[in-house]
């Protein structure tokens, strides 16, 4: 065990600079989150300007903000498809080379797929946030509402991270061994990319489904943390919303490593 | 006790296929015939520490999924196999902890980043202890020649420099089995030669066993001192090369591809 964590720690350091040298990418994609950011406000603008919006769970400013950390944080929780390098060896047989190593493979995937998802949007997570604070003052960023907010933001953010590598190896789990291509796993990924709040913040969603919303996995991700930072939830909320992310992680943990092991029992490794 | 021993190891493989034709498309959406393809129809043999063995056989024999089974990376349908008094593939991780796995057409060294951290990598994958790691580094990076390499990413390397890393790279937490899967594959003249003394001197220093598949018979008869050969997932030849060549030779110095096709050729493969 302790070997699997000394080697997980190693991997992960590897593979975090190994995607820090792709400056120039970051910048592109950065570039994909701006836009993004800008169509969200102008479509939130004509929403909160032309519709009712007294009454409405968030202000103009609020869902502002939510759209800047919506694309700030999008490469580690908006965004869970099985890692690239993972289902390249899914697809070409080479998980036959990790099961080479003396590894918990589960393990050795989770730190994999964190690494990938922290050294990728690392540049694309800074550009985009100097365009945040940058732009004109209508569309600007907001600071966290307070201090304690924005800690607990950190907090959940973090849970939420490890939320959304255990739902990508969950993904991957399920594409293990899979002869018939990607059509399952971007089904359950668009279906958590709307219940994320990636799309449209979740406390704008029509009242009667808001307790559904909260508990579900995937409000876990993004919409828990963000809620934090607005102070849509109370610091004394905190307790048992950051435990029911908890809960998320170790049962999408659970469910993942016991299909993963199922699978590998009767893998076939494709390839002479 | 025999170090590897395999008896009546069966594995099938379950085959999709499309169908042909018109509106093939839209049929493979709602049918789909599978088909079961015998790769291993029950093989036995065992070895004993410090053998040389080459596997040999033509494209599709069973060699490849052999090597799997033996790694403890895929699972038989039936029989056993016991290396050092373990199923491989139900005791995979402590299996896997002793054993050094290459295999020619892939790479296992990490793509992006310089062979010595690679070299790290594995260190605290298998645990192995500072000092030695350095002492085996040295000594494997010297044999193979690879010591101007470790500052090189593995992506920028060729194809026989990339060999002797990979090498290198499945011996250094000192495994007391080595299995290479086509090592030799794609390498030019003077690559080979130097792996082929390189194997043959580890083989002899530490005791290493190796076992090789390969379609270069001169590997063979540089290298091994038992050469198995398969077919249609059996086992059809078990002993000395030389044994073989006086078998399967129609003359004197018989070029050596001819005596195997001639014997692939009467074995009907
Ligand atoms: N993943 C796979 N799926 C289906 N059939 C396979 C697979 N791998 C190997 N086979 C079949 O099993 C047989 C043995 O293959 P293999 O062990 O790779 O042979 P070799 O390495 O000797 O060329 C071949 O007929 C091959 O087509
Ligand atoms: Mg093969």
């Amino acid at each position: 065990m302790s070997r699997t964590l000394k080697a997980c720690r190693s991997l992960f350091i590897i593979r975090v600079t190994e995607n820090l040298q792709y400056r120039a990418a970051g910048i592109a994609n950065s570039s994909i989150s701006i836009i993004w950011s800008i169509l969200q406000i102008v479509i939130f603008t004509i929403f909160f300007t032309l519709g009712d919006a007294t009454g409405a769970a968030m202000t103009l400013t609020q869902a502002i903000t939510y759209a800047w950390l919506t694309q700030i944080l999008w490469s580690i929780v908006g965004y869970f498809t099985v890692d690239a390098e993972i289902r390249e060896k899914v697809i070409n047989g080479n998980v036959a080379l990790d099961l080479c190593r003396p590894l918990d493979l589960y393990a050795h995937w989770f730190s994999k797929t964190m690494a990938n998802k922290i050294g990728r949007s690392a540049w694309r997570s800074a550009f985009t946030l100097i365009a945040a604070v940058g732009v004109p003052a209508a569309l600007r960023l907001s600071p966290p509402v307070s201090i304690e907010g924005f800690l607990l933001f950190l907090i959940s953010l973090c849970t939420g991270a490890l939320l959304c590598v255990a739902f990508a190896m969950l993904m991957a789990a399920v594409r293990v061994g899979l002869t018939w291509g990607e059509g399952p796993t971007y089904m359950l990924e668009s279906v958590g990319m709307f219940l994320n709040g990636n799309y449209f913040p979740l406390a704008l969603w029509p009242d009667f489904m808001q307790g559904f919303l909260l508990f579900q996995p995937f409000a876990g991700l993004m919409d828990i943390p963000f809620r934090f930072y607005l102070g849509l939830l109370a610091p004394s909320d905190a307790f048992w919303v950051i435990g029911l992310q908890i809960f998320w992680v170790v049962a999408f943990i659970a469910a993942g490593r016991f299909l993963l092991n199922r699978k590998i029992s009767h893998l076939i490794v494709q390839g002479g | 006790m025999a170090h590897i021993e395999l008896q009546e190891i069966r594995k099938t493989y379950k085959v999709h296929e499309r169908p042909t034709g018109k509106w093939s498309v839209l049929k493979g959406a709602f049918i789909r015939n599978t088909k079961i393809v015998q790769a291993l129809g029950g093989i036995s043999f065992s070895a004993n520490q410090g053998e040389l063995v080459g596997l040999i056989g033509p494209n599709g024999a069973g060699k490849s999924t052999t090597v799997k089974i033996m790694s403890g990376i895929l699972t038989p349908d039936s029989g056993t196999c016991l290396i050092h008094g373990r199923m491989p593939w139900k005791e995979r991780k402590a299996h896997v902890a002793d054993i050094g796995v290459v295999f020619g057409q892939r790479t296992q060294l990490w793509w992006d980043v310089p062979i010595s951290d690679s070299f790290q990598l594995l260190r605290d994958i298998y645990d192995i202890p500072k000092g030695d790691f350095q002492v085996r580094s040295q000594e494997l990076a010297l044999a193979l020649d690879i010591e101007g390499l470790l500052s090189t990413p593995a992506r920028q390397l060729s194809l026989g420099q990339r060999m002797r890393c990979e090498i290198a790279a499945a011996l250094l937490h000192r495994p007391k089995l080595l299995f290479l899967d086509e090592p030799t594959i794609g390498l030019d003249a003077v690559s080979k030669l130097a792996l082929r003394a390189f194997l043959k001197e580890e083989n002899k220093q530490t005791g290493v066993t190796v076992l090789l598949t390969t379609h270069d018979m001169d590997d063979v008869d540089a290298l091994c001192n038992r050469v198995m050969v398969i077919g249609h997932g059996q086992l059809l030849y078990d002993g000395a090369f030389d044994g073989l060549k006086e078998q399967y030779a129609t003359y004197q110095g018989q070029d050596i591809d001819e005596v195997i096709a001639a014997m692939y050729k009467e074995l009907a493969l």
